[in-house]
């Protein structure tokens, strides 16, 4: 069921943008999550997991922008997060971000245009205490 | 910051370069002397350890007072915490020619919810403190609370004495 939702609700509004390999990940597959999440398991052993609707919202204005999917491990505490949306507010083509504490997640979504380095997300977070464990760039549409 | 209790009064500004350290500056009113100096800090991460659902960080913290009595500090702070649960401690040696004395605190908490990115976070804490001028541990209870880029934690001690620590993040 949440197999089938993970395609309705995300599919047709995200595509891997293509050439770009941003991604830690190349490949995965959706199965059953907890309530409100669906889990996929990456080709390397790893998982991750994002709230469908939180994600919908997200990108529902974004259409043709690129959004970072980062996954976030010590994000325990909103105030210490705060420093991660200051850091990216300061990128050029920066749009929008939201912070998932409770899966981990940090939802950018950057201008079409703007240049996306993994190395440069995954040090700007650091930088601000986190450590990522993944990276996945997407287009909406 | 803004930091008060029975000790001092202090504001304190500091910036890092890296993730690795920070350098600040601290304006300092301490109550039981009549002359107020500024310290200049050094803090020094080392250890962190991040996973999915906690932090735990190791500190070195030092400072170097402008006063005249050649006063410095040094001292290691620590904490572990989830969304749930803070544990913290610190301890600290200040050095001068007037006088030395050491500092100690433990402190933990926990969250009584789980509020989202940009909500009101609200902890309950205890938190015990020692000085070797008194030799005595005092423990009250503290609250914390943050929104957006304001931190507020406050509590009384058992000499009814505020303990009060203000942070923005600019």
């Amino acid at each position: 069921m949440r197999f089938s939702l993970f395609f309705i609700l995300i599919m047709p509004t995200l595509t891997l943008a293509e050439g770009n390999s941003h991604s830690k990940h190349s490949d995965h597959s959706a199965h059953h999550g907890h309530e409100g999440h669906v889990a996929m398991d990456y080709v390397d052993g790893t998982a991750t997991e994002l709230d469908v609707e939180r994600f919908g919202k997200f990108v529902a204005d974004q259409a043709g922008n690129q959004i970072a999917v980062v996954s976030v491990t010590g994000m325990v505490c909103d105030f210490c997060a705060r420093g991660i949306e200051k850091t990216f507010q300061k990128d050029e083509g920066f749009k929008k971000i939201d912070v998932d504490l409770e899966t981990g997640k940090v939802l950018i979504a950057f201008a079409e245009s703007a240049k996306l380095v993994n190395q440069d997300i995954e040090q700007k977070i650091l930088a601000n205490g986190q450590t990522v464990t993944g990276i996945q760039i997407l287009q909406a549409q | 910051m803004i930091f008060s209790d029975d000790m001092m009064d202090s504001a304190y500004y500091h910036y890092s370069p890296s993730y690795k350290y920070s350098l600040g500056i601290e304006l300092v009113d301490e109550k039981k002397q009549t002359e107020d100096h500024v310290y200049f800090r050094h803090t020094y991460l080392l250890d962190r350890k991040n996973t999915q659902h906690s932090q735990r960080n190791l500190y070195f913290q030092s400072g170097l007072s402008t006063g005249g009595n050649d006063e410095y500090f040094y001292g290691l702070l620590g904490d572990w915490e989830t969304r749930r649960y803070f544990i913290g401690f610190g301890a600290q040696e200040f050095k001068s020619n007037a006088r030395n004395y050491s500092k100690q605190f433990i402190q933990i908490g926990f969250a009584p919810y789980l509020g989202a990115y940009g909500d009101l976070h609200s902890w309950l804490m205890v938190k015990s403190k020692r000085t070797d001028l008194t030799d005595e541990w005092n423990t009250y209870p503290v609250v914390k609370f943050f929104k957006g880029d304001y931190l507020l934690e406050f509590g009384v001690d058992e000499n009814d004495k505020l303990d009060l620590h203000f942070m923005i993040r600019i």
